[in-house]
């Protein structure tokens, strides 16, 4: 399980046949100029203002205490389940239920039901749960005031501490570390929202940070009136506010996908990463999300300086832009763990202590089908999806600069159109293994 | 007026994924071609006289001493339902594991073993000395 760098998992794909890399970025290159040239010429895809709301008694149910309450409450439960399995389950990793049920279903199943369903860890997030039964005995949050001003960097460095967990310590995938790591962040995360309040969750949790902004692509959205609504997810990712923290976010997503691609080619199993230790593990982190956040700030101060605009709130003006290449390399690296390694939670959940005889689902004798999915149909999947997430990508990048600027020159966003093809070819490259 | 304008921009994207369809037929011809010359190498000199229903099957030998390993390591490509046979030594005992396919074998110190198996699923799988966490090859299966 050494050189696998995702959490958990017995196999990675194939890299995909040169030919589709090919196609792909030729692609990427042709969409993007056919978007500066055709697209449209003022801004169209519709604010923070639009959308059709939902009746008002679905907006009741879905905001309710009771609706909130129950879901965390259920989502509570799970999670102790998953921490009870981590220490009492059987040591091996391959029959305990923690890491697949982390690494696997949460962390990847999460991209699947934030995009279907909307922000739904804020929802169910249980230790909004646990902090509402503690905020009782404590009387007042008194770092509450400074909040605002930290924007989405506590979340940024969330995502980050669990991505080093996941994709670079060498015991990722003991039960043991998964058990630590999730009463470790179960006290960090309540007791820091004691600290600034209940805002910090939308803040500083990383897994709900990454789920609301995955929900961004999402069709269902909050008017700026406050309705709950439908309306074309693009609109939905063009209403993102521009927080201060949001590009680092989308920075440290991109740039760690991008080093798990990379840590599957023969390049870096046999140089650079041939240690298979902490150290190289750490280095080519920082350095793929240094090179990624790089890149991105280039494009976007070049962009700014060509259509003379401030330059300081470039990036977070674009982040959003962003999230729909990101969200095609997660689809891309994830789709086939999801799916095929991905039924071992349900397997080891009918047993979650290996008991013997236990089998609460009758699906404890399953066996995992890792041909359920052909490798042409994940070849199809991984190019189709950062395609599309490019596309999406330049269309957004497309319309931000319309909104900033009613008569902007489309060769003013040429340079961040370029840092993109770069994005989606460099991509491409990792699919294909060098 | 726009919504002809979004196809447009849309448009090389249907063309891309209906010209992918033609390169997997290269790309199967290629990998083929690849296969017959690895199998060709397991088996020399039966080559001409077997008849080609007969898969040749592969043989791969890992030799592990003093921490060091040798013979058919890194990356080894396999021809999908190929029959593999991995030939492995080892200084020390311990147990090899071969991810995806869960095929273990208890491996003493200094016995060559055998693990045979049908290369049945595709992708890339490791194999792995269970104790040492040392991954002797990986496995991949096209």
């Amino acid at each position: 399980m050494n050189l696998l760098a995702h959490g958990v998992g017995s196999r990675t794909d194939l890299p995909i046949p040169l030919g589709l890399a090919l196609y792909g970025a030729g692609a990427a290159i042709l969409i993007s100029f056919a978007a500066l040239l055709l697209l449209w010429r003022s801004p169209k895809l519709g604010g923070p203002g639009s959308g059709r709301p939902l009746p008002p008694a679905v907006q009741r149910f879905v905001e309710s205490a009771a609706t909130r309450r129950a879901l965390q409450g259920m989502a509570l439960v799970l999670l102790g389940v998953v921490v009870a399995a981590a220490v009492a389950g059987p040591p091996e990793t391959r029959r305990n239920l923690a890491p697949w049920a982390l690494y696997i279903t949460f962390w990847v199943g999460l991209v699947p039901a934030s995009l279907l369903l909307g922000p739904v860890w804020r929802a169910v997030n249980p230790l909004r749960l646990l902090h509402a039964g503690l905020s009782r005995l404590v009387r007042s949050a008194p770092g509450g005031g400074r909040l605002p001003a930290l924007g989405l960097w506590p979340a940024a460095a969330s995502l980050l501490v669990f991505l080093w967990f996941e994709l670079v310590y060498p015991g990722r995938a003991e039960p043991a570390t998964v058990a630590a790591f999730l009463m470790a962040y179960g006290v960090v995360h309540t007791g820091l929202a004691l600290w600034f309040g209940p805002g910090w969750f939308a803040q500083g949790d990383g897994f709900e940070v990454y789920s609301t902004l995955i929900a961004r692509l999402s069709p269902w959205g909050r008017r700026d009136d406050g309705r709950i609504v439908v309306r074309n997810p693009l609109a939905n990712a063009t209403a993102t506010p521009e927080t201060p923290g949001l590009a680092a976010v989308v920075v440290v997503i991109l740039g760690s996908t991008a080093f798990d691609g990379l840590t599957r080619t023969v390049w870096w199993q046999t140089g650079p990463g041939a240690a298979n230790d902490s150290f190289s593990g750490t280095a080519g982190l920082v350095l793929s999300i240094a090179l990624v956040g790089g890149l991105y700030l280039l494009g976007t101060r070049l962009s700014g300086r060509l259509a003379r605009q401030p330059l300081g709130v470039q990036p977070r003006r674009y982040a959003a832009t962003v999230v729909p290449i990101a969200l095609g390399y997660t689809v891309a690296h994830y789709f086939s763990l999801l799916l095929l390694d991905g039924q071992t939670t349900w397997i080891l959940a009918s047993n979650p202590f290996g008991i013997p005889g236990v089998d609460l689902f009758g699906t404890y004798g399953n066996v995992v089908d890792l041909t359920a999915v052909s490798p042409d149909t994940i070849a199809y999947v991984q190019v189709g999806g950062v395609i599309a997430g490019h596309v999406a990508g330049v269309t957004l990048a497309h319309e931000r600069a319309l909104l900033s600027e009613r008569h902007a020159r489309a060769s003013d966003q040429l340079p961040l159109v370029i840092v993109m093809v770069l994005f989606t070819v460099g991509g491409l490259g990792l699919l294909f293994g060098f | 007026m726009s919504r002809r304008v979004l196809a447009a921009a849309l448009l090389p994207l249907s063309l891309v994924l209906a010209g992918c369809a033609g390169t997997e037929v290269l790309d199967a011809a290629g990998s083929s071609s690849a296969a017959s010359s690895t199998s060709g190498g397991a088996t020399e000199g039966s080559t001409a006289a077997t008849t080609p229903a007969e898969p040749a099957g592969t043989a791969l030998t890992v030799e592990v001493a003093g921490g060091q390993l040798a013979g058919d390591t890194g990356r080894v490509p396999v021809p999908l339902g190929d029959p593999v046979t991995v030939t492995i030594t080892s200084d020390t005992a311990d147990e090899v594991h071969l991810h995806g396919y869960d095929v273990t074998a208890d491996l003493p110190a200094g016995t060559p073993v055998e693990l045979s198996f049908e290369a049945t699923i595709p992708g890339v799988f490791e194999l792995e000395l269970h104790d040492a966490r040392t991954v002797l090859l990986t496995l991949q299966v096209s």
